[in-house]
């Protein structure tokens, strides 16, 4: 029989909040962190206020290694794994899946360089750690223990989803009973900013922050940028039973495909995003048609959405699910989308609540099911899609608990 | 600030712990576990805070053992063999390291400041 893999725990850093009443009364009360900041000349952006990492860590001298997003990693998954702490001791054995994404904040990092030098005085020795991808998952393993089976997974904005698809099939088949999988990521800095302003990809405006970045929308202009963070507990189903854990939901099915096409934009017609949407669900052994909600990789860049419309209105030809971009609430996180994105989608569907895409006036699809109002909704399965740079395609299918 | 207060402030910076926590006497490695990761990025922020050229393995104290066999082996007084090598150090200081020897790594805030104390003013 198949092993089915549950997940018993999550823990995210977004900037809606860290817990689940924070982010459902924020859905609630229309409030989103949106805003201009003076050093990124008219980018729209949506910071995580005040965050410290050590709030999560308390005393760790190898914080000095962490570059922001790797701190939202150490920090979600200090949080993920809080009850998995308390409750067995099968830590040592654990896998342990990172979806990360590159460190840019190069002005901060080294300082002006003039005449080809530059003062190396203030760098530290060991200056590279916060550039090598793994450490992240090298310091949550110091932190809680974890020595099983790892990844750390690059692979740009499909990054997180794609190390929550590996963990959820190493436990499937047979490798791992249990795994902290997730990722995290910001691109928060002047040398993030200036990398995707340069690719022309970020919204540039001016006025009222909370009313400019829309997804799905005829007028869409490009992202604005976000961060954060989020990590999963996955087990077993039968591991997860023995130890009477509460159980959140269910990984069904997951697919990743690559467009062979671009290095920035996607295939426009999402012919292998469409593939890795179909293993996701082949691999749920579910039909198109099962699917209530789709969690969208949304990201209103004019490109990404088109293509993404077309894939699900395809896909989901006989029955067309709710579409949310969550990216409309808390910006584009990156590398930790996926993660972070699965993690509110399993907050809405417990909720019984579907979240609309804010500022989406005039849709640019519209045969496809955009979620225009926040609307009480029972939804039980859901497809999360991640889409990224260099052609990264990545799918979860993720059932809603019931016995 | 003098030169302890800097110390201590990049040890504290640098072990993620209270200045309070640090005394001219506390030992680097005993006391507050520095390991060896730690004590390459001490003597990257001391160069950095005090501008002088820092030699990790005087600094640290690193070949004091094999000093001490060195003398050993040439039959020599290990007191002054040591006052040679590590000219910063104070005769009472190194008549103390020799006293503490058997109870682990000797190297101590104080002998920080004295180095970079004794090489400042050179």
């Amino acid at each position: 029989m198949k092993t089915r893999v549950v997940i018993t725990s999550m823990g995210f850093v977004t900037s809606m909040g860290t817990t689940e009443h924070e982010i459902m009364n924020r859905f609630q009360t229309d409030t989103v962190g949106f805003r201009f900041e003076d050093d990124y000349q008219g980018v729209l952006v949506c910071p995580v206020p005040d965050f410290d990492v050590r709030q999560y860590t308390g005393r760790l001298k190898n914080r000095r290694y962490l570059n922001r997003g790797a701190g939202f990693c150490v920090s979600a998954a200090i949080m993920a794994a809080e009850e998995w702490k308390r409750s067995n001791r099968l830590l040592s054995h654990a896998g342990l899946f990172s979806g990360t994404g590159p460190n840019f904040d190069i002005s901060e990092e080294f300082g002006e360089i003039i005449r080809g030098d530059r003062d190396h005085s203030s760098l530290q020795a060991l200056w590279m750690l916060r550039f090598l991808p793994n450490t992240a998952s090298s310091i949550i393993s110091e932190i809680l223990g974890i020595h099983g089976e790892n990844a750390t997974i690059n692979t740009a904005c499909s990054a997180s989803l794609q190390a929550i698809g590996e963990a959820y099939r190493r436990i499937k088949d047979g490798y791992l009973e249990t795994a902290l999988a997730g990722g995290g990521d910001s691109r928060l800095s002047k040398g993030g900013i200036l990398a995707y302003r340069k690719a022309k990809a970020l919204l540039i405006g001016h006025g009222d922050p909370s009313t400019l970045y829309s997804t799905f929308d005829e007028k869409r202009d490009g992202f604005a940028p976000g961060e954060g963070g989020a990590y999963f507990v996955l087990e077993a189903l039968s591991h997860a039973e023995k130890r009477n854990a509460p159980i959140i939901g269910e990984v069904c099915g997951f697919g990743c495909s690559l467009d062979g096409w671009s290095m920035t934009a996607p295939e426009p017609e999402g012919i292998w995003g469409e593939k890795a949407v179909l293993h996701a669900l082949k691999e749920a052994d579910l039909q198109p048609m099962d699917i209530d909600l789709v969690t969208s990789h949304g990201t209103g860049t004019l490109l990404n959405d088109q293509m993404e419309a077309a894939l699900i209105h395809r896909i989901f030809s006989e029955k067309q699910p709710f579409v949310i971009s969550l990216k409309s609430w808390i910006g584009h996180l990156a590398a930790a989308c996926g993660a972070v994105e699965t993690a509110i989608t399993l907050l809405c569907m417990k909720n019984s609540f579907l979240p609309k895409i804010r500022n989406l006036k005039k849709p640019c699809a519209p045969d496809i099911n955009l979620v225009l109002e926040n609307h009480e909704e029972q939804t039980n399965l859901a497809l999360i899609q991640s889409f990224g740079f260099g052609g990264q395609n990545s799918a979860l299918v993720v059932r809603k608990w019931k016995k | 600030m003098n030169i302890f207060e800097r110390v201590k402030q990049i040890v504290a910076d640098i072990l993620d712990i209270e200045e309070e926590e640090i005394l001219s006497q506390t030992y680097l490695i005993r006391d507050l576990g520095a390991e060896s990761i730690d004590l390459l990025e001490l003597a990257v922020s001391l160069n950095a805070g005090f501008q002088i050229e820092i030699k990790d393995d005087d600094i640290f104290l690193r070949k004091l053992r094999r000093y001490l066999e060195e003398a050993k082996e040439k039959h020599l007084d290990q007191q002054a063999y040591l006052a040679d090598q590590y000219p910063f150090l104070s005769a009472s200081r190194i008549a103390e390291i020799l006293r503490v020897l058997e109870g682990g790594p000797v190297l101590a805030i104080e002998d920080l400041v004295s180095y970079i104390s004794y090489y400042q003013n050179k």
